[in-house]
C-alpha cells in the first residue's frame, strides 16, 4: 500500500492528471444521462449538467490526486483518526496535502497571490478598454466577462486573504497551540480555493458571464455555460470560507494555552474570531443561493424566474444577506492587523483593548442587518428603508472604535516608519475615505443618485483595496520575515508603499468625481466628456499596477536571489510568535507555554508576558 | 528566550503526544459550530418558501396538483428521527462502556438514515410533480436533495465512527494502542498521532450525536414548512 503511494505520490502534478480525467469523466458521464450530444462546447450552452458535473468530477479528481481520499477510505475501513501528514520533509510538502499549518499558511501566501495577480491583470484589460468613450479592445460581452472575473476572483479569493495565510500560520502560534484543530480540514481549505480559482479561470472557454460579481439574475438565468463556472467557483470559495471558519473557530476556543485568558488574547486573534464567525454563518447562505441558482439552470426549477412562480429579487435579498458580512468578512482582518502592528511600531500599549474588542464584536454583529440598502433602488417597499438607512449608518460607531483604539495607540507614541508601519498608517487614511463615503450610499437619496455608478465603484475600492489589501501588505511585510526566515528589502518595499499609495488614490479617488458626473459601472463605452478623468484613472492604474511588480520583484530578490537571514525578532515585538526561530519550527513550541501577560505592554518594562513550566514533559499541555 | 520555547534541533518525534481531550474538545465544539452553518444553510431555503409563497409570482406558487406526498414525507422524517434516537441511546452504551450494545444500535441507526434516503429518492418519483411545476416545487426539490446530502454526510461519519469502534471491538477501554501512523496515509509517518482510538470514540459520538440530532430538527422543520404549511 505504502509503496502504490509512493508511485502515485499524490502531488499537484497528479491532481492536475486526475481532475483533468475526472472533467472529462464527469462530462461524458452526464452526456450518456442527459442527452446524446457530445458536441463539446457549440453544445456547452445547452448542456448545463454536463458542464456542473464536469466540473463536479473534476474536483473530486483534483482533490483525489492530492491524497484527500485516502483518509476518508480509510477511516471508512475503521481506521482510526489522525492529525498530521507531510508535516516533515523539503520542498515537495508545498504542492501537496500537508497539514503543518505553516506549510498550509505560505500554501495560501502564494496562491492567493497568483489569483490576486490575474484578478489584477484584469483591471488593467479594463482600464485599457476605457481609454477611449467607444470600443478599442474587446467587445461589450468580453469586457463584462472581464469585469466579472476581476470582481469576482478579488471577491473570491481575497475573502482569505488574510485568514488564509496569516492566521492559519500565526493563530496557533498566538495562541500556544502546535496545530490547527482540524489540520487536514485547514489543508483542503486551500487546496478547494485553488480548484475554484482555476475553474473561474475556465470561464472564457465557456463564453464568460455578463452578471459582474453579483450574479444577478435574470441575467444570470440567461447566461451561457460560462455563468456555471461563476456559480461552481463560489459555491467552493463558500465550502472552503465555512470550513476555515469553522476551523479557526474551534482552533481558538479549544486550544489556547494556559493564562492565555480572553483579555489577554492579542487583538489580531479577536479580529480572526470576528471574520470567522461570519464565515462561519454568512457563506452558508451563499452556497445554498448558488444551489438553487445551479438548479434553475440545470434541472429547470423557478427560485428566480418570475415566469414559473420565482422572483430575482429573492436571489437579490440572500445574495446580500451573505454579500455584506461578506464586506466585512474582508474589512475585520485589516481592522485587526493595524491594532496589531500599532502598537509594535509605536512602543505603546495597545490603547482601549476591550474598546477595540467591542468594536470588531459590534461591525460583526451588525453586518448582519443592514443588507438591504444594496436594494435600495430595486422597488423594496419604502417602509424599510429607513430601518437599513439607520442601521448602516450605525455601523459606522462600532468602526470609530477602531479608528480611536488606532489613533490613540500611536498618539505621542515613538513611531517607527518601518514599511509594515507605513501600510498601517495608510489604512486610516483610505478607510476614512472610503467609510466617509459610504454615509453616502447608505443614505437614501443620495444612494437613488449614486447607486449604479463610479461613485461607488470608488467607495468600494477604497474599503476593499484601501482597507484590505493594504493591510494585506503590511502583513506581508511584517510576517514574511518571519515565515521565511529571509528579510525582505526595506528600499524596495519603500519604494512599493510610496508608489502604490500614491496611485492608488489617483487611480480611484477621479472615480468619486466620474460617479457623481454620471458614469455608470459595468459599460464599455461612454460620454466622451468623460475621456480625461478615464485617461487619468487609466495611467493612474497601469502606474498602480507597476507598484505590484515593484513588490513581486522585492519578493523574487529577497527570497530567492539576495537572501539575508532574518532575525528572529526583527521589529522588537512582545507578541510570541516572534520569541520563537526564524522560520519557526515544524513543532512550534518546545514546551507548551504559560501566559501571564497581555502582549502589548511596551514601555512597561521588560517583563515577559509567559512562562515554560519548568520540568514539564515536553509534548504535554 | 527564544531557546526556552522552542529550538530548531529537537526532534519533532518526540514532541508529539496529546491528550485525547484535546481532540475530543476539538471535536465537540466543531459539532457545534457545524450546526451554526446548518442552520443558516437551511434558513434560505425557509426564506426562499415565504418570501415566494407570499408574492406568488404570476399564480405560479402552486399550481393545482403539485402537493408532495405527506405520506411519504412523514416516513422518511420517522426514520431519521428514530435514527436519531438511536445514535442517542447508543452514545449512552458507550459511556456507560457497553460497547456491543452501542454498536448494534448505531447499525440500526445507519440502515434507517440510508432507508430515509431511499425512501426519498421513491417520493420524488412518485409526488406526481417535478422541478419545473412552480416555485414550490422548487423549493420543495432544492430543499429535500440539499437536506438529503447533509444527511448522506452525517451518515458516512455515523459509518467511520461504528467502524472504528467495530475495529476495536476487543481492544479494552484506554487499553488500545495503535501501530504509529497507522491511519495517517503517510508512509513516511513513525510517530503516533492518536495513541488509543477507543478513547475517542466517545467524544467522536458525542459530537456526532449532537449533530444528528439537530440535523433531524432540520428535518422536522422541513417536514413541517412543505407537509402541512404548505
Amino acid at each position: 500500500m505504502a509503496a502504490a503511494r509512493r508511485l502515485i505520490g499524490f502531488n499537484l502534478l497528479t491532481a492536475i492528471v486526475l481532475g483533468i480525467g475526472g472533467w472529462y469523466a464527469g462530462w461524458f458521464g452526464a452526456h450518456a444521462i442527459t442527452g446524446p450530444s457530445l458536441d463539446w462546447f457549440s453544445a456547452a450552452d445547452y448542456n448545463e449538467v454536463s458542464v456542473f458535473m464536469a466540473y463536479i468530477g473534476g474536483v473530486i479528481g483534483f482533490l483525489a490526486g492530492l491524497g484527500f481520499l485516502n483518509y476518508p477510505f480509510a477511516r471508512l475501513r475503521g481506521y482510526p483518526p489522525s492529525l498530521r501528514e507531510k508535516e516533515t520533509g523539503g520542498w515537495s510538502r508545498y504542492f501537496s496535502l500537508c497539514t503543518d499549518h505553516k506549510v498550509v499558511g505560505i500554501q495560501y501566501l502564494w496562491g492567493i497571490g497568483l489569483f490576486f495577480f490575474i484578478g489584477g491583470l484584469n483591471a488593467m484589460l479594463i482600464r485599457t478598454e476605457l481609454l477611449r468613450p467607444a470600443h478599442q479592445v474587446f467587445p461589450a460581452g468580453t469586457y463584462l466577462t472581464i469585469v466579472g472575473m476581476h470582481g469576482t476572483m478579488m471577491m473570491g479569493m481575497m475573502s482569505s486573504g488574510i485568514l488564509g495565510p496569516f492566521a492559519n500560520y500565526f493563530v496557533p502560534i498566538l495562541i500556544g497551540a502546535r496545530r490547527m484543530a482540524f489540520p487536514r480540514i485547514e489543508a483542503l481549505t486551500f487546496w478547494l480555493l485553488m480548484a475554484a480559482g482555476g475553474i473561474l479561470t475556465t470561464t472564457i472557454f465557456f463564453g464568460g458571464f455578463p452578471t459582474g460579481w453579483t450574479g444577478y439574475p435574470p441575467l444570470e438565468s440567461q447566461a451561457n455555460a460560462g455563468m456555471d463556472c461563476y456559480i461552481l467557483f463560489f459555491a467552493l470559495v463558500g465550502i472552503s470560507m465555512t470550513l476555515l471558519g469553522l476551523n479557526m473557530i474551534a482552533t481558538i476556543l479549544t486550544m489556547r494555552a494556559p493564562g492565555l485568558t480572553w483579555t489577554r488574547l492579542p487583538i489580531f486573534v479577536w479580529g480572526v474570531i470576528s471574520t470567522a464567525s461570519l464565515m462561519v454563518l454568512a457563506a452558508p447562505v451563499l452556497i445554498a443561493t448558488l444551489g438553487m441558482a445551479a438548479f434553475d439552470r440545470a434541472i429547470n426549477t423557478t427560485f428566480f424566474v418570475a415566469g414559473g412562480g420565482g422572483s430575482n429579487y429573492l436571489y437579490q435579498n440572500l445574495f446580500w444577506v451573505f454579500g455584506h458580512p461578506e464586506v466585512y468578512i474582508l474589512a475585520l482582518p485589516g481592522f485587526a492587523i493595524v491594532l496589531e502592528l500599532l502598537p509594535v511600531f509605536s512602543r505603546k500599549p495597545l490603547w482601549g483593548y476591550r474598546l477595540a474588542v467591542a468594536g470588531l464584536l459590534g461591525v460583526t454583529l451588525l453586518s448582519w442587518m443592514v443588507w438591504q440598502h444594496h436594494l435600495f433602488v430595486s422597488g423594496i417597499n419604502g417602509d424599510l428603508r429607513p430601518f437599513y438607512m439607520l442601521s448602516t449608518e450605525l455601523i459606522s460607531i462600532p468602526t470609530g472604535f477602531t479608528f480611536i483604539c488606532g489613533m490613540m495607540t500611536i498618539w505621542r507614541g515613538q513611531i517607527r516608519f518601518t514599511v509594515p508601519m507605513l501600510f498601517c498608517l495608510a489604512w486610516f487614511f483610505n478607510f476614512l475615505l472610503g467609510g466617509l463615503s459610504g454615509v453616502f450610499l447608505s443614505d437614501v437619496p443620495s444612494d437613488v443618485t449614486t447607486h449604479g455608478s463610479f461613485f461607488s465603484m470608488a467607495h468600494f475600492h477604497y474599503t476593499i483595496m484601501g482597507g484590505l489589501i493594504f493591510t494585506f501588505f503590511a502583513a506581508v511585510y511584517y510576517w514574511v520575515p518571519k515565515m521565511t526566515g529571509w528579510q525582505l528589502n526595506e528600499r524596495l518595499g519603500k519604494i512599493h508603499f510610496w508608489t502604490m499609495f500614491v496611485f492608488f488614490n489617483s487611480t480611484f479617488a477621479p472615480l468619486f468625481a466620474l460617479g457623481f458626473m454620471g458614469m455608470p459601472r459595468r459599460v464599455v463605452t461612454y460620454d466622451p466628456s468623460f475621456q480625461f478623468l478615464n485617461d487619468w484613472v487609466s495611467v493612474s492604474a497601469f502606474l498602480l499596477g507597476i507598484s505590484m511588480l515593484v513588490f513581486l520583484f522585492n519578493l523574487v530578490w529577497s527570497l530567492a536571489f539576495k537572501k539575508v537571514p532574518a532575525e528572529a525578532n526583527p521589529w522588537g515585538s512582545r507578541s510570541i510568535e516572534f520569541q520563537l526561530p526564524s522560520p519557526v519550527p515544524v513543532h512550534n513550541f518546545d514546551r507548551i507555554p504559560v501566559f501571564t501577560d497581555d502582549p502589548y505592554g511596551y514601555g512597561e518594562g521588560p517583563a515577559p508576558q509567559w512562562v515554560v513550566p519548568a520540568g514539564a514533559p515536553a509534548g504535554r499541555e | 528566550m527564544s531557546a526556552e520555547l522552542a529550538s530548531g534541533d529537537a526532534g519533532y518525534e518526540v514532541l508529539e503526544g496529546e491528550p485525547p481531550e484535546v481532540l475530543a474538545r476539538n471535536l465537540v465544539t466543531a459539532g457545534y459550530l457545524l450546526a451554526g452553518a446548518t442552520a443558516f444553510f437551511f434558513v434560505a431555503f425557509v426564506f426562499a418558501f415565504f418570501y415566494l409563497r407570499s408574492i406568488d409570482s404570476v399564480s405560479q406558487w402552486k399550481p393545482h396538483g403539485v402537493d408532495a406526498s405527506i405520506g411519504w414525507g412523514t416516513a422518511i422524517i420517522a426514520c431519521w428521527v428514530v435514527s436519531t434516537v438511536l445514535v442517542r441511546l447508543g452514545e449512552l452504551d458507550q459511556a456507560a462502556d457497553r460497547r456491543p450494545q452501542w454498536r448494534l444500535k448505531g447499525l440500526a441507526a445507519l440502515l434507517l438514515g440510508l432507508a430515509g434516503l431511499v425512501l426519498q429518492v421513491v417520493a420524488w418519483t412518485q409526488n406526481g410533480f417535478g422541478p419545473t411545476d412552480g416555485a414550490f416545487a422548487s423549493v420543495y426539490v432544492g430543499w429535500t436533495a440539499f437536506l438529503s446530502l447533509f444527511v448522506l454526510l452525517t451518515l458516512f461519519w455515523l459509518e467511520t465512527t461504528l467502524a472504528t469502534s467495530w475495529r476495536y471491538r476487543n481492544e479494552l477501554f484506554g487499553a488500545a494502542e495503535v501501530p504509529a501512523g497507522h491511519a495517517s496515509g503517510d508512509p513516511d509517518r513513525t510517530a503516533h498521532d492518536i495513541r488509543n482510538p477507543v478513547d475517542l470514540n466517545r467524544a467522536e459520538l458525542a459530537a456526532l450525536g449532537f449533530y444528528w440530532t439537530f440535523l433531524a430538527g432540520v428535518a422536522v422543520v422541513a417536514w413541517v414548512i412543505l407537509y402541512l404549511v404548505a
